[in-house]
This record gives structure tokens, C-alpha cells and sequence, in this order.
């Protein structure tokens, strides 16, 4: 706690230098500090405070306020800070000089956390990606994985799970993404062996994403199916696992999990991500065509998504309808669209669905009508549309899409009367399965309350808490000192 | 030139030599041979060294694998076929870039999608499907085993037949031999339900026999729940779902205790 304390009061001498943006650089020492203590106390939730307050501060990094946190927070003349310094843009060079200077007398001087390191790192990257010059975003990315590899420690994983998500970020900008996926096969082997599940979980994510830029769903899904799980640590990665894990799903024909998959992606993921929501809905309303739903009117235009989800909306007209030519037309239509979104594919697939709707229509409509009547009505364009049609109702019926009988011999087809539904068993599955439902989602509620990850330790008792709480400070306190008498 | 690499190239010419005769004994042999010859070059799959005959070797590599694909179809072995076509896959998405495209990539692709829809395997086939180009898509190769599967799917059996007059290339012949066999267990087990009788004749037709008697071994064979009387099939159909007569008291008693005691937790 003394660290954090002298943290925010010694920023205010050294932003002399830059004066254009004090209070950014002020906001970045203190989340130096409030890395230091976490790193003293060993408690990983001040690391991942400080990551969360950086990305608030993104938009205002300036080169010149980096060059200066990056001279406060390294040895001066040491290895790091000159690699680190050489990516930023030169006109902050004079800056850093005079910095370099007035910094140099600072008490603050010391052999810098390997941490610190690792933020600066971390810091110059996302400001790099920022500024789009993706080839030096790139090299600055690739030496910070070099460099944590030779760490082993688990006070850094918050800040490395991010270094490997920027870093897979600059590759992905520039499209050389398979260049490191050996890479981070050997990454998330290095974490699994260290138990870092947080990097675990990220570069899980970023292998998927990986394999899934390629469309190579067969090895995404045997590394998914082999790789360990437990219980997710952040949920933005969690929403991105299950994004994932619906695309894969979707392409090897396992709807119902699929939409499970997605949905859960979309209710989970946070209400500013709009652009991955807006992904994880369009492929949660193809899969949900795909499995002969009609999705609501109100998911289909949900709000600030209306225009993104626009081309979907028709689709999923067309296949209520059940029209064969509308839904041709609309899948040309956006065909531009819809390859962009990967999932033309798909699309492709629909069109047995579209038959379906429109044959059931058909048998809810009429009792009875003749083979040549549905071909014209479904529009089925080819040499022998009767045969066609024939064998198109037949395997509908025994798929159970329709209820009904073919006549061969007059060439008709017999819709059966519907029975009363409410003289069988069905009404009572429905309403078990949806109160298994409410039932599972209070359960996981429950258990998805957040507890403060010690609290039955420190049920032991109020006084060897404090006490090692006092140890804690104690030691933290020397090594500060230590630190000021080497200097 | 390098010694190994001439060894190969004249072993593969004399396999070619065989291959051509149809004479498909030797040819196995000697495909055994070759695979083994291969192993010595370094700049195959998985090592990719970058050694200086790597293209050389690449390609010859490459050719192999094409012809032991061609081959395991000629000697009806699908097995062998799903090997050496993972063994040629690499040859195509990694090291697709370095060598010039070989004319023979697609219609191998288009076989291995017939031969997933043959054995049924459709996951994998839309798999396979996701990793092809648009240009790709378009190859008549591709095409056909892409409309066959629709056409699968919606149930037009009639153009899965008709499709196996219209066949891009000669080998894609005996998997769409194969594919008729399973046509015809499917359009029987719709019928199955579809129908209530068919005559003799109706039937024939659609199960594609030619005689009478074929039709009546078949029925014997694989559907001997099927009657058979005064020229006529009848299908023994599945009973509907009847009206519920009895209440299901257990389960209903096993799910209420389950709420109750659900409940109890949240209150």
C-alpha cells in the first residue's frame, strides 16, 4: 500500500517535460505503480486493473508521451528502451533526449521490473497497431514474444496474454497470419506446461482464429477437441472460444449446438462490441434457417444492427416464404456479402430448406394435390419435375417435415389430417424442456456470481490477515528501499 | 542430377509403364517401392527443407501421389485411397505456392468429395468443401460432386442417377456406382414411409432393377418386414404416434419431484 501511495505522488515532478499531455502521462504512471504493487503483493487483479485502465487511456497516446513513460520506466541506456524507443516515430526525439536527462536525476531510477518491461512492450504495440504501421507493429510484436519467453512468471501472464493477442493482430493486419502459427502451437504449449491458463485460454482463441482465417475447420476443431479446458478466466475470450466453436460446428452440420454456441456468444459478449455481436447473430440466423426456424422478426432487427444484418432479413423472408426464385434472387443480390462473410457456403445449403418450408405450406394448405401441381408451385426447374417432385415429398415425409401420403399410381399427394396434438405426450416435453430451461439458466446464474478468489482463506482469522498483510508491506517496503540505496 | 532423385524418376517411369499396361500387381509393388524412396528426400512434407532439387523433388512427389489415388480407385480401394490422398494433400495447400499447378488437382479434389458422399461422411465433405477456392468451385470436377450432394440432400434421387451419364472424368465412375447403391437404400427407406403400396412395376422402376426377380431377392434381403401379394408391395408401416392413453405417472412423478426440489434451492 506505502508503494502505491508514493507511486501517485512522485509522477508530479517529472512531467516537466511533457507538458503537452501531463495528465496522459501522469494516468500511465500510475498505472506503472499499480503494477509494482501488484507485482509485490503478487495479487494478478491489480495487473489486469492496470490493462483495463490502459485501454481507456489508447486513444491518447501521443509518441512523445510514450518516449518519455518508456524513459521513466526503463534503465536508462539499457537494451530494452533503445529497441523500444527505435519504433517510435522520430519526432519525438528530441523529446526523449531532454527527457532522458531530467528523468536520469529522478530518485525513481532503478533496474526496472520485468513487468514494467513487458507493459512498455505492450504499450508502444497497441500504440504502433494504432498509429497503422503494421510492418513495425510487427517486428516490435515479434521481439516481445522472444523476450517472454525467457520469463517465467505468473505475475506477467496478464500482461503477455495480451502481448499475444496484439501480436496475432499485426500479423493478421498485414495477412501473414500462417507465418506464426508454429509459433503459437509452441506459445500455447509453453503456457499449458507453465499453467497459465490465462494464455492458454488467449492463444487457444488466436489458434482458432488462426486456422479459421484459412477455413481449415478440420485441424481448428481437432486442436479444439484436444487442447484442455477449464474454466474461462476472462469472458471476452470465453465469447470469442464460443464464436469459434459455433462457426466450427456450424460447417460440420451439428446445428443445434452450433446455435446454442452462438447465441450464448451473443448474449454474453459485451454490449460495445457491436461488431461481434453483429457477426455471432448473422451466423446464429443461418444456422437457425438451417435448421428450419424462422427467426423473429425482432432478432433479425435489433438495434444499431439493422443495416448490417439487412441482406439476412430478406434471406430469412425468402425462406419463410418458402420461394425458390426470391430466394435465389436474394442470395445473388448480396452474394457480394455474403462471401465476405464466409458463409456462402451456406447459403448453398439453405436451398433445401427453402423446399421444405414451401412443401409445408403446401401439405398444410391442401389435402390433396397432384405431384405436377407442387413441382410448378415449388418451381423446381428440371428435366422430369414430376419424378422430382415424387422423390423430394417422399423424403420429406420420412424425415418428418411433412405429415402425408404419396398416391403413385393417380400422382397425388395426401396431406393426413392433423391429429390433436393435446391428446399426446407432446405439450407436456415442451413444457418440461422449457422449465428445464429457466430451471439451468437460475442454476448458472448462481454459479456465475463472482466471489473474491481468497475469501475462504482468509476466513481463518482477522489477525493473520493483517498479519500478512504487514509482512507483505514490510517486504515490499524493503525492497523499495533496496532499491533507493543501490541508486 | 542427383543419383536418388534419377533412381526415382526411372522407377516411376517403369511404374508408369505398368500402370498403363493395367497391369495394377506390379504397379502396387512398385508404388510401395517408391513411397519408400520418397522418405530420403528432405524437402517433402512435413520437413519442407529448402534443399536445391526441392522443386524437382516437389513435383515428382507430387505426380506419385496423383497416380497412387488413380490407382487405389482402379483397384476399388478406398482405404488406400483416403491414404495417398492425405498424403497428397499437403502437396496442394502448402506447397501449392512453389510449384505450377498440376491439371490433374481437381479432378482428385471431385473424387475425394465423391468418396466422402459415398461413405456418407457429409460433415467432412462440407469441410473439404470450405477449403476450396471460388475459381475452384467452379471446375466442372468440383461442380459435379457439389450438385450430386444437393441433389442428395432434397431428395431428387433421379439426378444423382442421371448425373452418372454426365461424368467429368472417367474414374469418377465406380464411386458413382457405389453412390447408386446407396441411392437405392435411401429411396427404399423413404418409400417405406412415403407409401402405402406400390405395384411390382412402380416398384421395379424405382428401386432401379431391372427384373422382377432382382426386385423380389432385394425385398428378401433387405426389407423382409415388406409384403408382397397380388402384384402389389405393401409397406408394413411404423404405428403413429397414438393418442396418449395412459398418463406416464413416473416420469411425470420423477419431473415434478425435480422442480420441487429445485425450487427449494431457490427459495
Amino acid at each position: 500500500m506505502t508503494q502505491d501511495i508514493e507511486m501517485k505522488e512522485q509522477p508530479a515532478p517529472s512531467n516537466s517535460v511533457s507538458s503537452a499531455s501531463p495528465s496522459t502521462l501522469h494516468h500511465l504512471k500510475e498505472i506503472a505503480g499499480l503494477i509494482e504493487t501488484g507485482v509485490y503483493v503478487r495479487e494478478v487483479r491489480r495487473i489486469v486493473r492496470a490493462v483495463r485502465l490502459t485501454m481507456a487511456l489508447r486513444r491518447k497516446l501521443k509518441a512523445p508521451v510514450l518516449s518519455a513513460f518508456l524513459n521513466f520506466a526503463l534503465t536508462p541506456g539499457s537494451d530494452p528502451l533503445q529497441r523500444l524507443s527505435s519504433y517510435l516515430p522520430s519526432e519525438g526525439e528530441h523529446d526523449m533526449e531532454v527527457d532522458t536527462a531530467t528523468s536520469a536525476t529522478q530518485a525513481h531510477a532503478k533496474s526496472p521490473l520485468q513487468e514494467l518491461e513487458v507493459y512498455c512492450y505492450l504499450l508502444v504495440l497497441i500504440f504502433l497497431i494504432d498509429q497503422k504501421k503494421y510492418n513495425e507493429a510487427k517486428a516490435c510484436s515479434s521481439a516481445s514474444i522472444a523476450r517472454l519467453k525467457n520469463l517465467n512468471r505468473r505475475t506477467v501472464d496478464v500482461l503477455a496474454s495480451r502481448l499475444y493477442f496484439y501480436y496475432s493482430l499485426s500479423y493478421e493486419l498485414t495477412g501473414d497470419l500462417a507465418e506464426i502459427r508454429g509459433n503459437l502451437l509452441a506459445l500455447h504449449r509453453v503456457a499449458t506446461l507453465r499453467h497459465d491458463e490465462l494464455g492458454q485460454e488467449t492463444l487457444l482463441n488466436l489458434l482458432l482464429r488462426n486456422y479459421l482465417h484459412y477455413n481449415l475447420y478440420d485441424q481448428a476443431e481437432k486442436l479444439r477437441s484436444k487442447a484442455p479446458r477449464f474454466e474461462a478466466h476472462s469472458n471476452q475470450q470465453f465469447c470469442r472460444y464460443l464464436f469459434y466453436l459455433g462457426k466450427i460446428r456450424t460447417i460440420q452440420l451439428e446445428y443445434t449446438d452450433a446455435k446454442e454456441s452462438l447465441l450464448q456468444a451473443a448474449r454474453k459478449a459485451p454490449v460495445a462490441a457491436l461488431g461481434f455481436r453483429v457477426q455471432c447473430n448473422k451466423w446464429a440466423i443461418i444456422v437457425r434457417l438451417l435448421l428450419g426456424e424462422i427467426p423473429e422478426r425482432t432478432f433479425v432487427m435489433q438495434k444499431g444492427m439493422e443495416k448490417a444484418l439487412r441482406p439476412y432479413f430478406e434471406l430469412t423472408n425468402a425462406v419463410r416464404i418458402g420461394d425458390l426464385e426470391l430466394f435465389k434472387s436474394v442470395a445473388e443480390k448480396f452474394s457480394s456479402t455474403f462471401n465476405s462473410d464466409g458463409i456462402h457456403s451456406l447459403i448453398v445449403r439453405l436451398r433445401h430448406n427453402v423446399i421444405r418450408t414451401g412443401l409445408r405450406n403446401i401439405s398444410i394448405s391442401y389435402s390433396r394435390i397432384s405431384l405436377a401441381d407442387v413441382a410448378k408451385k415449388l418451381r423446381l426447374d428440371s428435366v422430369n419435375p414430376i419424378a422430382d417432385a415424387e422423390s423430394i415429398v417422399a423424403k420429406a415425409i420420412r424425415d418428418g417435415a411433412i405429415d402425408a401420403i404419396v398416391d403413385h399410381a393417380n400422382g397425388w399427394m395426401v396431406s393426413k389430417e392433423t391429429g390433436d396434438i393435446y391428446s399426446t405426450n407432446e405439450p407436456q416435453m415442451a413444457f418440461n424442456s422449457r422449465i428445464a430451461f429457466c430451471l439451468n439458466m437460475h442454476n448458472e446464474a448462481v454459479r456465475a456470481l463472482r466471489f473474491p478468489p481468497n475469501s475462504h482463506k482468509e476466513k481463518e482469522s482477522d489477525d493473520k490477515r493483517r498479519e500478512r498483510q504487514q509482512q507483505e508491506q514490510e517486504i515490499a517496503k524493503h525492497i523499495a528501499e533496496e532499491d533507493d540505496d543501490e541508486f | 542430377m542427383d543419383p536418388r532423385l534419377t533412381e526415382v524418376s526411372q522407377l516411376f517411369q517403369r511404374f508408369k509403364a505398368a500402370y498403363v499396361r493395367n497391369d495394377f500387381d506390379t504397379c502396387t509393388t512398385q508404388l510401395s517401392q517408391l513411397k519408400v524412396l520418397l522418405t530420403g528426400f528432405r524437402s517433402l512434407p512435413p520437413l519442407f527443407e529448402a534443399t536445391p532439387n526441392a522443386i524437382q523433388e516437389l513435383t515428382i512427389a507430387r505426380d506419385i501421389y496423383e497416380h497412387a489415388v488413380v490407382l487405389s480407385v482402379k483397384t476399388e480401394d478406398q482405404d488406400a485411397f483416403e491414404r495417398d490422398f492425405f498424403q497428397l494433400k499437403p502437396y496442394y495447400t502448402d506447397a501449392g505456392s512453389r510449384l505450377p499447378p498440376s491439371p490433374q488437382e481437381y479432378p482428385i479434389l471431385g473424387l475425394n468429395l465423391l468418396r466422402l458422399l459415398v461413405q456418407n461422411r457429409i460433415a467432412e465433405f462440407h469441410t473439404e468443401l470450405e477449403l476450396l477456392t471460388p475459381t475452384a468451385l467452379e471446375n466442372p470436377c468440383i461442380q459435379h460432386a457439389v450438385e450430386l450432394e444437393q441433389s442428395f440432400m432434397e431428395g431428387a434421387y433421379n439426378r444423382v442417377l442421371s448425373a452418372r451419364q454426365t461424368v467429368p472424368h472417367e474414374t469418377y465412375v465406380y464411386f458413382m456406382d457405389l453412390l447408386a447403391k446407396t441411392v437405392r437404400d435411401e429411396i427404399a427407406g423413404c418409400s417405406e414411409k412415403a407409401y402405402d403400396y406400390l405395384s411390382i412395376n412402380d416398384a421395379r422402376q424405382m428401386l432401379l432393377f431391372s427384373s422382377d426377380q432382382e426386385l423380389l431377392e432385394y425385398v428378401k434381403e433387405e426389407h423382409s418386414e415388406w409384403e408382397i401379394k397380388n402384384g402389389f408391395v405393401y409397406f408394413q408401416r411404423a404405428k403413429e404416434t397414438a393418442p396418449c392413453k395412459e398418463i406416464p405417472s413416473l416420469q411425470l412423478i420423477n419431473q415434478t419431484l425435480s422442480y420441487a426440489r429445485e425450487l427449494e434451492r431457490i427459495v
